[in-house]
């Protein structure tokens, strides 16, 4: 049963366009599908490598402006972005790797963050190609209907899903581990840990990417302040896996769903006005205290304390 | 913890459960707004100019004897929440319109979803210009877009002080960035030479290397694009450094609002700077509506209420015209707009590859006795402008 949780779940998202959801539904589904990619790509290198990254913007911001380049400057349809980002984001990151994961610890955290600015400010003042910030705006979206967007973020989702997984199951998935328990130990063993971060690295940003790239086609519209927004977009995503749990398969999910879905519905509550942010910052707060390892992480602990909310009422 | 936990999550259900019940004859407006975030000081005085304005409109019988019910939506100033608040009023609530927002990209966002679903929206503070160059049918737009927001002190320049060269000073953010190029080739269009055109970091606090360039060049007007705390201490170090030149003039931000004055003191005294609007200017019920503004909140409100609060009666003159409340005739109606607001005059006409857009004269004002003063275009003036402007020995 375990093992066809993952297709069941498919097979229940594919055909939830099929019952006829308002496009608003559709939106918001969109929305969680699209940050559980990004969820599980942060969760590769930060949950599984621990390099535990401040600037997952920058990779999404590239694919998001690989996407919106291709159709400003090069008249191309911007879902060649989505195939094209590999090999842009790639490059990207192998350089920036270069850089950053010769550091560790808070001095990787802070230079991804610094990755994150510099990126934003690289593309806010070359005007000439990102547009600086009057952005990209796609006049005509392929599609008024959201079914096929839905379903190539569902096809997205579910090929990262299992390859994150054989990834994490593989001598690969061990190699990362093993370089977040200890960085020393690992490489007195014989990891070539520069060369594992890289590829951690490079993977969880193409995935990042691919998701901004799709973002641009679905959205129609970026420019830096969006797409490579520190709050906005980076310090979301290590929510999401927090919140979810770090390091397990569905975290990342189970995190978009609650940073993208649950808190529209709390943003929705006639009444409450601005206090919504409030409301869902105490959540949040209660969720990490008292699951520390995040939703998924800490499932047993949270079965544990309804039932006993059960027995004892 | 758990009795806590309990009470949380029954008021949580409360919440999305109980929608309040509204009589038939209301018509139900909810407008997306950044309530939160760092757009939320703009948002929130939005807010309540649309809230004065409802009032306003109720008390005189409501649109078409229904009563107008306002709720907000929070965007946080995202794209993407904007979206969802514009996909959730068209669709799950039946809007036949949609009003509002603050920011550019925002609007970019909602504009692209109303054009889809074929629902009119009304722009009223995002400024891009290429929000209303898209041949977007639907989209509509109140305010003046950032290319035309120097026009009315241009205009002023070339009839009233024909300079020959100027200084322009800005901060290095896109707002000053922008202001600065734009006024760079509007100087280039009437043959003004630019002497110096200077970026500072925001929040400097000494102006004078930069200050005694501009000396040395003797421009006949000093341009500067600044936030609040800028605007006052240039003004400043220039009174004390004694630079005399034809004009002084600011790109409205940080020296068209009242902060400018009780901090620059003496030093602001006829200093001139585009605005969109003030509560000075001459347009019906302008006055009337930054008096209300600071009688319940202490303080006059800028442009951006005064947009929010036209807005609304934008809506309310749509709907009394239109044959029905469907967005199509909700459409034709607003294309036939042609009204006077506190705003100013709204009319919505496609040219120069605008379409839909409220073309309008933006204003200069000039500090005259430690106060605001609308002295352009003469139609609108409160008060004569004051030139040639004394100089600084001269001054008392």
């Amino acid at each position: 049963m375990k093992r066809y949780l993952p297709l069941i779940i498919l097979a229940i998202l594919a055909v939830l366009p099929v019952i006829g959801l308002s496009t608003y539904m559709m939106h918001i589904l969109i929305l969680v599908i699209m940050w559980s990619v990004i969820g599980m790509s942060w969760n590769l290198l930060g949950g599984y490598c621990g390099q535990v990254s401040f600037g997952h913007a920058a990779y999404f911001g590239v694919g998001a402006y690989t996407a919106g380049v291709l159709y400003s400057k090069f008249d191309l349809s911007p879902w060649w972005g989505l195939p094209l980002c590999v090999v842009v984001v790639a490059l990207f990151s192998l350089v920036l790797g270069f850089i950053v994961l010769r550091l560790r610890g808070p001095f990787f955290a802070l230079a991804t963050l610094a990755s994150g600015e510099v990126m934003r400010i690289t593309a806010e003042n070359w005007v000439d190609f990102t547009g600086g910030t009057m952005g990209i705006l796609i006049q005509r979206r392929t599609w008024v209907e959201k079914t096929w967007y839905f379903y190539i973020i569902l096809i997205i989702a579910a090929l990262t899903f299992f390859m994150i997984k054989k990834l994490v199951e593989s001598k690969l998935g061990y190699y990362f581990v093993a370089i977040r328990e200890d960085q020393d130990a690992a490489e007195s063993l014989g990891i070539n840990t520069t060369l594992y971060k890289t590829i951690a690295l490079c993977i969880s940003g193409v995935i990042t990417g691919i998701a901004g790239a799709f973002y641009t086609n679905y959205m129609g519209y970026i420019d830096p302040h969006v797409v490579f927004a520190l709050h906005d977009i980076s310090i979301i995503t290590i929510m999401i896996v927090m919140v979810g749990g770090v390091a397990t398969f569905w975290g990342p999910y189970v995190g978009a769903l609650i940073m993208v879905l649950l808190a529209e519905y709390i943003r929705s509550i006639p009444g409450l006005g601005a206090a919504h942010q409030t409301f869902f910052g105490i959540l949040l707060i209660v969720i990490i205290i008292f699951l520390p390892n995040g939703i998924v992480g800490d499932f047993q602990k949270l079965k544990r304390l309804v039932g006993l909310r059960r027995a004892s009422g | 913890m758990k009795r806590l936990s309990l009470v949380m999550v029954f008021c949580f259900l409360a919440g999305l459960f109980t929608t309040p019940l509204f009589a038939a004859d209301n018509f139900e407006l909810s407008i997306p707004l950044p309530l939160t975030g760092g757009q939320a000081k703009f948002g929130e005085m939005e807010k309540k100019s649309y809230e004065i304005a409802a009032e306003e409109i109720n008390a005189a019988g409501g649109i078409k004897g229904k009563k107008v019910v306002l709720s907000f939506e929070d965007s946080q100033g995202k794209p993407e929440i904007s979206r969802a608040i514009a996909e959730k009023l068209i669709d799950v609530k039946k809007q036949p319109l949609i009003v509002g927002d603050y920011s550019s990209s925002s609007s970019k966002a909602i504009a692209a979803v109303a054009e889809e679903r074929k629902t009119p929206y009304l722009v009223v503070t995002g400024a891009a210009d290429d929000i209303t160059q898209q041949n977007y049918k639907y989209v509509f737009r109140l305010n003046p877009s950032t290319a035309y927001y120097s026009s009315g002190l241009m205009s002023f320049m070339n009839e009233v002080v024909k300079p020959k060269t100027i200084a322009i000073l800005y901060e290095s953010s896109d707002f000053g960035t922008s202001g600065a190029k734009d006024m760079e080739t509007q100087a280039a269009k009437v043959g003004m030479k630019v002497l110096v055109s200077e970026k500072y970091e925001k929040g400097a606090v000494d102006f004078k290397p930069i200050l005694s360039k501009v000396k040395a060049a003797q421009p006949d007007v000093i341009y500067m694009v600044s936030y609040v705390m800028d605007a006052s201490l240039l003004m400043k170090q220039i009174k004390e450094l004694r630079i005399d030149t034809k004009l002084f003039a600011g790109g409205a931000a940080g020296f068209a609002i009242p902060e400018f004055i009780d901090n620059a003191k003496d030093a602001a005294e006829y200093v001139v700077t585009s605005s969109l609007w003030c509560t000075m200017a001459t347009y019906p019920g302008a006055k009337e509506y930054g008096e209300k503004y600071k009688k319940l909140y202490g303080d006059f409100p800028s442009y951006h209420g005064a947009e929010a609060y036209s807005a609304l009666y934008i809506v309310k003159d749509v709907l009394t015209r239109a044959k029905s409340w469907t967005p199509e005739d909700i459409r034709t109606a607003m294309k036939a707009t042609d009204m006077m607001t506190a705003f100013g005059p709204i009319k919505f006409e496609d040219r120069d590859g605008y379409q839909n857009q409220n073309f309008m004269d933006t204003l200069v004002l000039q500090v005259i006795n430690g106060e605001h003063h609308c002295i352009w275009p003469e139609k609108y003036a409160s008060k004569k402008y004051m030139y040639p402007i004394p100089k600084w020995r001269d001054r008392k």
